[in-house]
């Protein structure tokens, strides 16, 4: 887990680095990135022709590379970038290449702790996953990979791989099934025709993804075995969160989609849609996105559609620590809005990011833009200042504090609020 | 009811030779019945028992006027071949039948609704023939490439098997030859916050890129603020939404609005595409239970309108001698956009020529409705089934066609060909790049 504890809670605000400097020093500023800890910003600069670099708080990386895309730190602070050398991809972390260079690399991922760092990798036309810098042996050589799920301690990585060739416009090899999961780098025993929204269990042990078994027929596979029930259309599984045994997701039938878990229908009323189903932390409630009538859109609880509708769409819900609110981010007439419990808080916004609940779920905070500015917003209000780029705030394990880091005049500030304060 | 004469030359395609065989009688009823009881509702009903069958639609029909008033090309003749036999039968009908229904409502009709405009009742048979399609693809009775297509789009969530390698490493590419115009343009992949994602669809990376280099300097000279994910959901294309595979069209088209919601932007500027817009504005959207898309979404017309009207591009040499235009169906028969396009068009050419008859009234290029996608086996009945439209284009006595539509450009490009007409076609973007004045800081320094 993040050790969100040792950061830095006390200094009560930092000026890490001036970003309008970089704008002098070099010919072109990417857009930056911070630190999950707030302590470093980061931007992809380039320093002469078909050159690059990383600009780090006061400093820049080491070594400037070909190119450089995709800077993300990883949740321990590292700063991880894919670069090119001689032609040939790899990641750096901190500056520093792996050894081995891909044709091609993407889409990095990591633990919760920021000790597995992961992408996908194409090598001599084999696509892979490599977990720090070991790529998974796969006993098939996989055509694609679409898209791969880690889990929070890293030791489970499922893709989902196209594991035999197809030719073109062939419509019988591709109802027998190209596409599997491959978990690990093994690959379950059956293909099927289509695998979409792959998920893993908190614990690591469970791996469950969409299948589409016919032209119009769809269902759950777990861990290689599809339910029995079979349904129009389905929308991505989640599971339970203290239970790998308990899945539930949208399934459709007759037109309307209902809610069910390990295939049984659970939630009596059928809606147009449903999305985004969300367990309470402890697993005992659920919230989704629904339209219980056609561009009327609102959140059900387990099962029962909140009064307030809005028009244009609803974002992913998200409860309180005690399971007890649920705030989500509407759009209603061009305007997004924070909603709690099925009431407004606070003005409309021209975006909306998502929300945090405070430890005893009395304050929701957000991050928002209005006018081109960005700030914070508690319960819908903006509080302090506004600025020309801001972060998601992060509040502090006891609840009693929340970093807020942003850029002012080019300036990039870590600063910690008591929250009482905001 | 007299039974059609049809002429048609034979056109093999296995997928709807060996549906045709396998089908059941039992199968055909059960998904007939199924889709009318419980996807058609009033609408179907009401157009059904509305028409008079005057024939009046008849003269909007490309395919009708190019086989010389053959009447078995009349939309309302497709509608008594397809969906009124489905009705009165109650679905007992047989596999050479529905494999029939397939070949009028996938290759013979591009759902363009030009002949909803001539139906004294306004009644939409586009829609009719998408309720055709729509049994069909749940029989599995879908020209072969164009189930192949929807097949890419189901797997890959775009249409042309491009992998997520490609897709970047292509985006990439096309950033620098951009450069090569604009040394500082740059293609801003995953760009959280950004004010516009611009996409596109899965032919720009697989066989035109060039296009996605022309949009890098047209984003920089206009000094806007946008990306591209480095994602699936990239693509806005929809050949499901023709197939008459809806579940595939939302998944589809769930993962382009979300794409956008993701990256945070405040808008989608697509490319030049007529069906994507269709697909991305209205049918994706109605189909997921959303008014209007989440993320609001404005077609390359109204983008270069809203450019050049601003004077955030400039023109700086006009293309010269005759050029003409394409109104693509879907954004401005059926979208209001023939203004815009006719303003851009005077904007970037020294003389612009325009088509008879023109804007909400124009031709069907023939290729839209997924008619394209039906692939090589059904391609010379495509461009003989638009005569009129290379007659058309012809009298205008242009030397480029501008077609701001994938479709359009593709199945214009087969009639320039076919009938010989020696005329170029272009996407407005290449004669846009050509045209716009770059500003002398943004020139590549002299060497």
């Amino acid at each position: 887990m993040l050790k969100i504890e040792s950061w830095d809670w006390e200094s009560k605000e930092k000026m890490l680095a001036d970003t309008a400097k970089w704008k002098d020093k070099f010919e072109d500023v990417w857009e930056p990135y911070i630190s999950p800890d707030g302590e470093k910003i980061a931007s992809i600069v380039k320093v002469g022709e078909g050159e690059f670099n990383i600009a780090v708080n006061e400093g820049t990386w080491e070594e400037p590379f070909e190119k450089i895309w995709y800077s993300r730190f990883s949740p321990d602070s590292r700063l991880t970038a894919l670069i090119t050398k001689d032609m040939e991809w790899t990641m750096a972390v901190d500056g520093k290449p792996w050894e081995q260079m891909y044709e091609y690399i993407w889409d990095t991922k990591f633990s919760d702790d920021g000790k597995v760092i992961a992408a996908t990798t194409k090598l001599d036309s084999v696509y892979g996953i490599t977990v720090n810098e070991k790529t998974l042996e796969c006993p098939v050589n996989l055509e694609s990979i679409a898209s791969y799920a880690i889990s929070s301690d890293g030791k489970t990585l499922a893709a989902i791989a196209q594991t035999l060739p197809l030719g073109q416009a062939d419509l019988d090899g591709f109802l027998k099934g190209t596409w599997s999961v491959v978990v690990n780098g093994k690959p379950w025993k059956d293909n099927f025709v289509d695998i979409y929204g792959l998920a893993i269990s908190n614990d690591g042990k469970n791996v469950a993804a969409e299948y589409r078994a016919a032209i119009c027929e769809y269902g759950i596979v777990v861990n290689g075995k599809p339910w029995n029930e079979k349904f129009g259309c389905t929308w991505e599984p989640v599971f339970h969160p203290n239970n790998s045994n308990e899945i539930t997701t949208p399934v459709r039938q007759a037109g309307q989609w209902f809610l069910a878990t390990n295939g049984r229908i659970v939630w009596d009323k059928g809606f147009v849609s449903l999305l985004y189903q969300t367990y309470s932390p402890d697993g005992n409630n659920i919230a989704a996105t629904v339209a219980p009538q056609f561009a009327k859109w609102t959140v059900a609880v387990n099962g029962q559609p909140w009064a307030a509708t809005f028009n244009e769409c609803l974002l992913q819900p998200c409860f309180s620590p005690d399971g007890r609110k649920v705030a989500v981010i509407a759009k209603d007439s061009g305007k997004w809005l924070l909603v709690v419990d099925g009431t407004v808080l606070g003005e409309g916004y021209d975006n909306i990011w998502q929300p945090v609940f405070s430890p005893g779920g009395d304050k929701v905070i957000c991050k928002v833009e209005k006018n081109g500015k960005y700030a914070v917003a508690v319960n819908g209000k903006i509080c302090g200042n506004t600025y020309e780029a801001l972060w998601n705030p992060v509040v502090s394990p006891d609840g009693t504090r929340v970093m807020i880091c942003g850029v002012e005049d080019g300036k990039y500030y870590r600063k910690v609020v008591p929250l009482s304060d905001i | 009811m007299k039974p059609t004469i049809v002429k048609r030359d034979l056109v093999v395609d296995t997928a709807l030779d060996q549906c045709a065989a396998k089908l059941t009688p039992e199968q055909i009823e059960k998904v007939v019945n199924e889709v009318i009881d419980n996807e058609t509702g009033g609408r179907l009903q009401t157009y059904v028992n509305t028409c008079i069958h005057c024939g009046l639609c008849a003269e909007a029909c490309q395919w009708y006027l190019s086989h010389d008033k053959d009447v078995s090309y009349a939309p309302v003749t497709k509608v008594k071949d397809t969906i009124w036999v489905l009705l009165e039968k109650k679905g007992k009908v047989d596999g050479a039948f529905i494999k029939r229904c397939s070949e009028i409502a996938h290759t013979e009709c591009n759902v363009c609704r030009r002949c909803g405009m001539y139906c004294p009742f306004g009644i939409d048979i586009a829609y009719m023939m998408l309720v055709v399609r729509r049994i069909c693809a749940k029989l599995e009775m879908v020209p072969l490439y164009l189930q192949d297509t929807v097949h890419s789009h189901a797997a890959t969530m775009n249409q042309m098997w491009v992998k997520p390698d490609e897709w970047i490493d292509t985006l990439q590419w096309q950033e620098e030859e951009g450069q090569g115009y604009v040394p500082s343009a740059r293609l801003p992949l995953e760009k959280e916050g950004a004010e516009i994602m611009y996409s596109v669809i899965g032919p720009e990376p697989k066989f035109l890129a060039q296009l996605l280099g022309n949009i890098t300097v047209i984003m920089k000279v206009a000094g806007l603020d946008w990306t591209m994910p480095a994602t699936a959901g990239w693509d806005n294309s929809n050949m499901a939404m023709y197939s008459g595979d809806f579940e595939i069209m939302a998944r589809v088209e769930r993962l382009h609005h979300e794409t956008a919601q993701r990256l945070k932007v405040k808008k989608i500027v697509m490319g030049e595409c007529g069906h994507a817009f269709r697909g991305a504005e209205y049918d994706g959207p109605t189909w997921m239970g959303w008014m209007k898309p989440p993320i609001p979404i404005v077609h390359a017309i109204s983008f270069y309108y809203d450019l050049i009207k601003s004077g955030r591009i400039k023109i700086a040499k006009k293309a010269e001698g005759p050029i003409t235009v394409q109104d693509p169906c879907n954004v401005v028969r059926n979208a209001g956009l023939g203004t815009q396009l006719r303003y851009i068009m005077n904007a970037v050419c020294e003389e612009f020529v325009d088509v008879t008859p023109n804007g909400r009234h124009n031709y069907c290029c023939n290729a839209g409705g997924g008619v394209i996608n039906v692939g090589p086996p059904w391609k010379k009945k495509r461009v003989q089934g638009n005569r009129v439209k290379a007659e058309q284009m012809k009298r205008t006595g242009a030397h480029t066609i501008v077609t701001p539509c994938h479709n359009c450009h593709s199945g214009i490009e087969d009639i320039v060909d076919y009938y010989k007409l020696g005329m170029h076609v272009k996407f407005f973007s290449d004669i846009l790049i050509e045209a716009m004045e770059i500003p002398e800081h943004l020139k590549p320094k002299e060497e």
